[in-house]
């Protein structure tokens, strides 16, 4: 099939699993900052840089070292004009001297301070490039790491959206700052270093180079913290231009069924325009500063040529003096313009750094017990003891359940949309705990197993079904050591065998969002094959064949029944093909169990269970 | 892949065409910039000044030139402040317009809705391909061009000052750039490498982020955080690989500068030393070759983004360039008459671009006021088949009337007022249930919402809701249960007041009982109105008085369900799965 259809799973999901946060949520690219001050960001920056530089101590020694080297040799390379106007230049072409060893001596000098900065600067980039590259790696797999070990309390009430920005966009932000650092810090060498050496030819010319730089300075903090502010705004105006396209392009065709394509279009012009106002905004005020700062150091080197013309005047300055210094000055001319830009990297980082630290900072983990020990035997007997949960407090979905299935059993649980059925069966596989009450597997707490215990055990396929960049094998066994001959027995049993061998590939095909698009129904098979290959004790299938075609269905469970699994089995389903699988069925209405028995015993004894069951039939008769 | 730079080139230069926004005063603007560039020569030339007068030169004079230099900075800096503003502006004009006449195209055209997969791909064209064309203008456009200018003036002093010294700047820069140009493509690969390993990084991640409950629920948190510290170190190494090359690359431009000012001392001195050049036209010429280093290494950073804005400026223009795949047949096309009408199809056929054939020759003629019902396995064909009704897309052979007009000369006007089509999957915008209901017919008011409920049968459950019709469905309508998405869907295509429904599976979400009520509301509201309904339950074809069954792209049987399922075809063996998957006989 060269199109996928829409999966039915995807309509069928119920409310609860979308406050599980399965759905995957558009990426969200705005929330930069409040209200930072910029006292708060220097303090929070300074910390931040502190802590990677403890990470990445070796690769930060090599950025600075490199920056002092860069930054000397321009102070040197202005030393070396001087000197090639006063005992070069002027002695060849003014005083006759000999030309040949002075240009030899020259040439040499030049190279040197040329060399020396080039080294420099290789050291300072690559440095700060490694620093930054590791620490943002780095984090990420904190993050991730960190998101799988919370709970799911904590997990469902953050978009995943959300998340995956903080992984991707914030992370990026808050390792940005590393980049420009030793930079940022060379420019303070050449600052300081250019002013003593000013300052070490003549005292005024010093004084005037010291305090145009100032002024640099001031303006450039300035303009940052402004042009920050505005960036700030109009990354937010980004972001929702960005959520405009999403939601267009995800409403395409009731977009389109409705004739609403022009109407659409404005609603993105409204916003896009007002982010090239504010982009322009954003222009003007930068660039007012920008020129003012680009125009300094000419505006100190045409002051201080005249100062200094005069002093030559009194004798007091040589000419090459003076070409030394305006020589600086040029040199100074990208450093000034750059330095500002740390502020600016530093309020991004920072804004950054809290939203990581908002995930790394909270510790709702799941809480594992000490309890390693295995049950012997195949189908694991479940025991659920008045257990009560609720997603959201004051909004109960069980209430007091009781529940015993003996070992090897195959139990349906039936009930009405939001009765709880697909809370129960999470619960079951611990993806949550219960508010209140207990659940054991061969008379074990889940809440007291060791970690990994439970999942030896025990298997779990959802209507919805999550499918990794992988390839088919890889999708089942999920890093296990499985011999191939069982993996295919799961492919089988699963009802997945034909549509797999007719994949490019077969097995080795590789699946998920990114390469080869299947259908609802046939990722759910690959679900349900990912779950038969781990023969857990436990199986628990919640409505994992909803996608799948009856006639296909059908195949499936008569194999399932067939097989004779190792497991005891929970199936939450609607259809009856389902429940006829099982030997024994709970009623679940409101949070509670109301009637268990058989399917015949229920039809008869349960007017709410035989109307659940009759109505798609009643609707074709009374139509 | 890196594409070579003069394929940038043609692509930039066919933007700045395409897009007036882009170039609108531009002239005015480049004489700004140009004059501006001129600042950083006005310090060289005033030292040149002083020290050819070789102290002959009274305090007089010095506060002359003086004035005569500061003048010059201030206006240059005014002159660049003006061309940078108005480059950066004109950039954000012109980017809106590309952004808004994607987006339009993007819709007009159908691979939204026919190549979903992409949709996140497509959301691309007007977000991060947009981006790095802002991020290239930001950092790069401008500065090239400031950079340029600036490059052109300080070679155009140097010939004033030596034509000879200016001549061997001219040619050692020019094989410099040369060379540079050559290694950028080296770059450009290792740039590319390095963004498809990020991608890959990130799209892991991603996947460990959103596939938690299916990670815990089999244990495999170590397997997949395996798999996430490899690709993240595949990235660090690409990434820093890149950086090295990128440093290195910057680096050369140091050595560069060393040796042509090396070269000029050497060469100016032996010059000066024969003919009558100046020491102060030689040291005014060494500060010079400093202005040159820095515009060059900015160009050299510059390629590599205007590479990546000339990619996403190809995306964007395979978007715009292609023709819209279903075009509306606007004032040359004959509108809908008033009334009922029917549909006749003849050898119709189907298949999304080169893929195999979804449809063959569908032949089916419906009188109006039928009510029709379409079944078929997954991939069937039913869903093509509605949507080549609503002529969302176009037959690649045969046709398809409405009313006996073919459906690709009615104009969409008359064609989306008067046929509706309800997809499977509610797509509800992130506002309230009446500004999405609304989204059908803006000019309904909240009373013709609320009727179309009531029309519907649906007050009841409009009333369960806190706010009514001022419900917030939030993002995609995730407040909502999937069926209730389908009920505000419904009542959106309803308000429309459609002579002609086309439904798919547009109810398979809901809730039986109310299903069952819904169905009786239709069954009324339908009457002397056409529907061709796309059925998941045999239920609702039992109650057609036509049903179409597709198999494997095509027409297999046709007609009322006690008859077909009396027949022993597709349908029969359909009904028996359907009946066991139901209570009776389980």
């Amino acid at each position: 099939m060269n199109h996928p259809t829409p999966s039915r799973t995807a309509v069928r999901r119920e409310q609860q699993l979308t406050r599980l946060g399965l759905s995957l949520k558009r990426d969200t690219i705005e929330r930069m900052v409040p209200q930072p001050t910029f006292r708060s960001v220097l303090g929070k920056g300074f910390k931040l840089i502190g802590r990677f530089i403890k990470l990445q101590p070796g690769s930060f020694a090599v950025a600075v070292v490199g920056a002092i080297l860069f930054a000397g040799a321009i102070l040197a390379a202005s030393k070396v004009v001087g000197w090639i106007t006063d005992d070069v230049i002027f002695a060849i072409l003014d005083n006759n001297a000999e030309p040949g060893p002075l240009l030899r001596r020259a040439s040499y000098l030049v190279f040197a301070v040329a060399g020396v900065k080039a080294v420099g600067i290789m050291g300072r980039r690559v440095g700060a490039g490694w620093m930054q590259l590791r620490n943002a790696q780095g984090l990420r797999f904190r993050i991730v790491d960190h998101i799988l070990k919370m709970d799911m309390d904590w997990y469902s009430k953050r978009p995943v959206g959300d998340m995956l920005s903080v992984v991707e966009a914030d992370v990026a932000f808050t390792t940005q700052l590393l980049a420009p650092l030793p930079f940022s810090i060379a420019s303070f060498i050449l600052l300081i270093g250019s002013s003593g050496l000013v300052l070490a030819i003549n005292s005024t010319l010093g004084i005037i180079v010291a305090s145009f730089l100032g002024a640099v300075l001031v303006l450039q903090f300035r303009a940052s913290w402004v042009v920050f502010k505005m960036f700030a705004e109009l990354q937010r105006t980004r972001g929702q231009v960005a959520a405009i396209a999403y939601e267009s392009f995800d409403g395409a065709l009731t977009v389109k069924s409705l004739g609403r394509e022009a109407a659409e279009t404005a609603r993105l012009e409204e916003r896009s325009a007002s982010m090239r106002d504010q982009q322009a905004r954003l222009v003007k005020v930068g660039e007012s500063y920008r020129s003012a700062v680009r125009a300094v150091p000419s505006a100190a080197a045409v002051v201080i040529v005249a100062v200094g013309a005069i002093q030559v005047l009194s004798g007091v300055l040589t000419l090459g003096e003076v070409a030394s210094v305006t020589y600086l000055l040029s040199l100074l001319f990208w450093p000034i313009q750059l330095v500002g830009f740390v502020i600016f990297s530093f309020a991004a980082s920072t804004a950054g750094w809290d939203r990581v630290a908002g995930i790394l900072d909270v510790e709702e983990f799941v809480v594992h017990g000490m309890d390693e020990s295995t049950a012997p035997g195949e189908g694991a007997e479940i025991e659920v003891a008045r257990v009560s949960f609720a997603y959201l407090e004051g909004e109960p979905v069980l209430t007091d359940l009781d529940l015993t299935v003996p070992p090897g059993r195959v139990v349906a649980i039936v009930g009405p949309t939001a009765s709880g059925k697909t809370t129960l069966a999470v619960l079951l596989a611990r993806l949550w705990d219960p508010r209140s009450g207990v659940i054991r597997l061969d008379h074990r707490d889940l809440a007291g197993m060791a970690e990994g215990v439970l999942p030896d055990e025990m298997a779990y396929a959802s209507q919805d079904t999550f499918l990794f960049d992988d390839s088919v094998r890889g999708n089942i066994t999920l890093g296990l050591e499985i011999p191939e001959e069982d993996v295919l027995t799961a492919v089988r049993l699963a009802g997945a065998e034909e549509f797999v061998a007719a994949l490019p590939e077969g097995m080795d095909t590789r699946i998920g969002e990114r390469a080869y698009a299947l259908s609802g129904g046939q990722r759910q098979r690959i679900a349900l094959a990912r779950a038969l290959v781990r023969r857990p004790r436990l199986l628990i299938l919640d409505d994992a064949t909803s996608a799948v075609d009856p006639s296909v269905e059908t195949t499936i469970l008569k194999g399932l029944r067939a097989a004779e699994l190792p497991s005891t089995v929970v199936i939450i389903a609607y259809r009856a093909s389902s429940i006829s699988l099982s030997d024994e069925v709970f009623y679940l209405d409101s949070g509670s169990i109301v009637a268990r028995g058989t399917h015949e015993e229920l039809l008869a004894s349960q007017p709410g269970y035989a109307k659940l069951l009759t109505a798609y039939e009643a609707a074709g008769e009374d139509a | 892949m890196s594409k070579s730079g003069s394929g940038a080139v043609v692509v930039l230069t066919k933007t700045l065409k395409e897009v007036p926004a882009f170039t609108a005063g531009i002239k005015l603007t480049l004489g700004f910039v140009a004059l501006g560039a001129g600042v950083e020569l006005i310090p060289p030339m005033f030292v040149r000044r002083v020290i050819d007068s070789a102290g002959d030169f009274s305090k007089g004079d010095i506060y002359v030139w003086g004035a005569v230099g500061m003048t010059g900075v201030v206006l240059a800096a005014l002159a660049s402040r003006a061309g940078r503003t108005r480059l950066a502006v004109a950039a954000a004009n012109g980017l809106h317009d590309l952004r808004v006449r994607t987006f339009e195209r993007l819709h007009y055209r159908s691979i939204l809705h026919t190549q979903e997969q992409r949709r996140g791909a497509l959301v691309a064209r007007v977000t991060a391909d947009i981006d790095a064309i802002q991020r290239f203008f930001d950092w790069g456009g401008v500065g090239l061009l400031v950079g340029l200018a600036r490059v052109v003036f300080t070679l155009a002093l140097m010939f004033l000052l030596s034509w000879k010294l200016a001549g061997l700047v001219a040619i050692t820069t020019t094989l410099y750039v040369f060379l540079l140009v050559k290694f950028q493509k080296v770059l450009g690969r290792a740039h590319d490498r390095a963004r498809g390993s990020v991608a890959n990084a990130l799209a892991i991640a991603g996947e460990a982020v959103s596939g938690v409950p299916t990670i815990r629920a089999h244990g495999a948190q170590k397997h997949i955080l395996g798999r996430l510290h490899k690709a993240l170190d595949r990235e660090f190494w690409a990434d820093f690989k890149a950086r090295v090359i990128g440093n290195a690359l910057f680096a050369t431009a140091e050595l560069y500068s060393g040796s042509i000012t090396a070269g000029v001392v050497v060469v100016g001195v032996l010059i000066g030393v024969r003919d009558s050049f100046t020491s102060g036209e030689l040291v005014a010429f060494v500060l010079l070759v400093a202005l040159l280093v820095d515009p060059l290494q900015t160009m050299v950073e510059t390629i590599d983004s205007m590479q990546s804005a000339a990619a996403g400026l190809r995306r964007i223009f395979a978007v715009l360039d292609a023709d819209i795949e279903v075009p509306d047949a606007g004032a040359s096309g004959t509108p809908l008459a008033s009334g009922g009408f029917g549909l006749v199809t003849s050898g119709v056929n189907f298949a999304y671009g080169d893929g195999p054939q979804v449809l063959t020759d569908i032949n089916v003629e419906v009188a109006a006021g039928q009510r029709i019902a379409v079944v078929g396995e997954t991939g069937s064909g039913k869903t093509t088949f509605a949507k080549l009704v609503v002529r969302l897309m176009e037959p690649t052979a045969g046709e398809i009337q409405l009313g006996g007009i073919p459906v690709s000369d009615i104009p969409f006007d008359s064609l989306r007022s008067r046929v509706t089509f309800v997809p499977q999957e509610g797509f509800l915008l992130d506002t309230t249930i009446l500004e999405n209901v609304r989204f059908g017919k803006p000019e309904a008011t909240e009373a013709d919402v609320f009727k179309a409920f009531t029309d519907l049968g649906l007050t009841d459950w409009l009333s369960g809701l806190p706010d009514g019709l001022q419900a917030a469905v939030g993002e995609r309508g995730s407040k909502l249960s999937a069926g209730e998405r389908q009920l505000v869907a419904l009542t959106r295509a309803w308000i429309v007041d459609p002579d002609f429904l086309v439904l798919d599976e547009a109810t398979s979400a809901v809730d039986p009982a109310l299903e069952l009520q819904l169905r009786d509301a239709l069954n009324r509201l339908l009457k002397g109105r056409t529907s061709l309904t796309v059925a998941h339950r045999l239920s609702t074809a039992q109650a057609a008085d036509s049903v179409l069954v597709f198999d494997q792209g095509k027409l297999v049987e046709r007609g009322t369900h006690a008859a077909l399922v009396d027949a022993g075809g597709v349908y029969t063996k359909m009904f028996e799965d359907w009946m066991a998957g139901t209570a009776s006989s389980a």
